[in-house]
């Protein structure tokens, strides 16, 4: 018997998130974002999407911008020092054109936590009091969107109640973050589907094993043995990971631990033009609709990918002024 | 003899360089201490490199017991791990702070109350807003968790504010849902209680929490203000009866820290222009 083929190209990867799809992605805030399956997902012109993110960033602001999102449940959005906020979303929600559902950071990492141990929830004792449990601000309630005919709502955005076996206070139950696809970002996979990520590993592994369908892109596709070697510096097994895609630069403009930093002009640029629907659609066009991956990377040119790849004894590029 | 610790002259400090001192100050030595993004991680950075060499710094992304060579733009950032003890992610860092083990943390809004409620997700009406922020991030979790946080505000009268848009963050006196109860904090978390904000430092003066009623009092004002200013620049009642002086300068050790080792890129604080 031959051995399972799980190299699939990026066009084909975005083809597996259907519209509707709830899905989630690899990385933190501006670092290990699957940037290039993002672009393909708006060229696609992929709708109602459900984002159930730990936290957003890029990718959520480029998804909202194109229209290609009705939910978002998550905490925080924004370009950490290269925008203060997520123009796009907060544009959005202030047309009531999406909805949004407010997580604690920590409610998040536990409710994927909770799906990826097949829990239906998890209890825990954070923003208590705050008005995250406000009960009027259940969006997704508010819209009828929980009657349980999506299977990806919950029946409540919150339950409460007293710790049953050591009386020890109030206790909030999440749920469980169940997701169609996940989409990671990832300097290295097996031809398996092992993933070694290098650096902190955010919540990964989380995200990966609650997914019904994971897509593992990364920088380099390597031979399984390689990786197998030292089994114990890997971060997911392989099959936890249904097909792998090998796109080098996937995740610029966020950045890649080890291969390359956070490209802050482009995020700053991007934060600042995309104000408005037309300045997104404008943005969009420029970077986006008639490029491939690789016109895109043509277009970023050598001089600008040479500056932010990365010193590979310090992880970080030397190159990149920070600062004033 | 001038010395290196001495308090360095108003014209050779700014703002930012006052308000990191303030806040590195904050910290006690052996703590285990969040940071965020931004002035806190230069603040903490600079309390380890001077009277908390033992502290223990968990960066929010999965960073253990951080001691970065470099500054980081972020908690994300690649500098982040290079020296820590462990690096991981959120589900570790999250779980460590709810298991107790963080006394404080450092953390910033956009709008705070009398009782230390803060709002980091929107201004005006969450059902019709005017501007919609960032939205929580990790500002309520570790306020949860540590025994004591320190918020880093910009002052602005319109944003000392009696009644907060949204309550991102939990002061000491917050909402019993689902009736909507105003409750001590206390009260609701049980056995979960470890504290709650203990100060507020801001671009004025620097204030304090009664712990039993739960209020905002001014500490100490940033030279230069009056403690009557400062009253006047808040929307609800400041107890301005417990101050006990100026904040204190930083020393030119301290400054020479943030600017020339900690900082000297300016990503967060911007030198004294001469």
């Amino acid at each position: 018997m031959e051995k399972q083929n799980k190299r699939i190209s990026l066009s084909e990867a975005a083809a597996l998130v259907k519209d509707g799809s709830t899905l989630s992605f690899s990385g933190f805030t501006i670092w290990r974002r699957p940037m290039a399956l993002v672009f393909e997902l708006i060229r696609q012109k992929r709708r109602h999407l459900h984002l159930l993110e730990v936290n957003g960033g890029p990718q959520t602001e480029f998804l909202v911008g194109a229209g290609c999102v009705d939910i978002w449940e998550s905490c925080w959005v924004g370009h950490e020092l290269y925008g203060k906020y997520g123009a796009n979303l907060s544009r959005k929600v202030g047309n009531k054109e999406m909805i949004v559902e407010d997580y604690s950071h920590a409610e998040m990492t536990f409710r994927f936590a909770a799906a990826a141990a097949g829990m239906p929830f998890a209890a825990c004792q954070s923003a208590m009091g705050t008005d995250i449990h406000n009960p009027e601000y259940d969006m997704l309630g508010r819209a009828g969107r929980r009657d349980g005919s999506d299977p990806r709502i919950s029946r409540s955005k919150y339950q409460f109640m007293d710790d049953p076996f050591y009386g020890g206070g109030q206790y909030s139950l999440v749920p469980a973050a169940k997701v169609d696809v996940a989409v990671l970002s990832v300097q290295q996979v097996g031809e398996e589907g092992t993933v070694r990520v290098r650096g902190q590993y955010y919540t990964d592994p989380e995200v990966a094993r609650a997914a019904d369908l994971t897509i593992a892109i990364a920088e380099e596709i390597v031979p399984e043995e390689y990786l197998r070697r030292e089994s114990d510096r890997n971060t997911i097994a392989s099959f936890e990971v249904d097909y792998i895609v090998e796109c080098p630069w996937n995740a610029h403009p966020t950045g890649m631990f080890g291969a390359y930093d956070v490209d802050g002009d482009f995020l700053r640029d991007f934060y600042q033009k995309t104000r408005t629907q037309e300045g997104f659609d404008a943005f969009a066009e420029e970077w986006i609709y008639g490029h491939d991956h690789l016109s895109y990377l043509e277009k970023l040119g050598f001089e600008r990918t040479l500056r932010l790849k990365a010193n590979t004894a310090l992880n970080f590029s030397t190159n990149v002024k920070r600062g004033q | 003899m001038t010395s290196l610790h001495d308090y360095a002259a108003p014209e050779d400090y700014n703002l930012a360089d006052l308000m990191t001192c303030a806040a590195s100050r904050e910290v006690n030595d052996n703590e285990i201490v969040f940071a965020g993004t931004g002035m806190p991680m230069v603040a903490i950075m600079l309390a380890q490199k001077t009277h908390a060499p033992n502290l223990k710094l968990i960066f929010e992304a999965g960073t253990l017991d951080g001691r970065p060579p470099e500054l980081p733009t972020s908690v994300g950032d690649a500098r982040c791990e290079m020296g820590a003890s462990r690096s991981s992610g959120l589900y570790d860092a999250f779980a460590i702070a709810q298991r107790g083990y963080v006394d404080l943390g450092f953390l910033g809004g956009a709008e705070v109350d009398e009782y230390g409620n803060v709002n980091t997700t929107v201004i005006g009406d969450y059902l019709n807003p005017e501007l919609r922020l960032t939205g929580s991030g990790g500002n309520p979790d570790i306020n949860s968790f540590a025994s004591r946080t320190v918020f880093i505000m910009v002052h602005e009268k319109r944003r000392f504010t009696p009644n907060v848009s949204y309550i991102t963050s939990p002061g000491w006196r917050v909402k019993k849902w689902p009736s909507g109860e105003w409750v001590h904090r206390r009260e609701l978390y049980g056995a979960a209680f470890r504290g709650g904000p203990s100060a507020v430092i801001s671009t004025a003066g620097v204030f304090r929490f009664d712990e039993e009623s739960g209020r905002i009092y001014l500490d100490t004002c940033h030279p230069g203000k009056t403690p009557e200013e400062i009253r006047d620049l808040c929307h609800f009642e400041l107890d301005i009866s417990r101050v006990s002086g100026d904040t204190l300068p930083p020393t030119r050790h301290e400054l020479h820290l943030i600017h020339d080792v900690l900082d000297p890129e300016q990503i967060f604080i911007p030198k004294v222009k001469k």
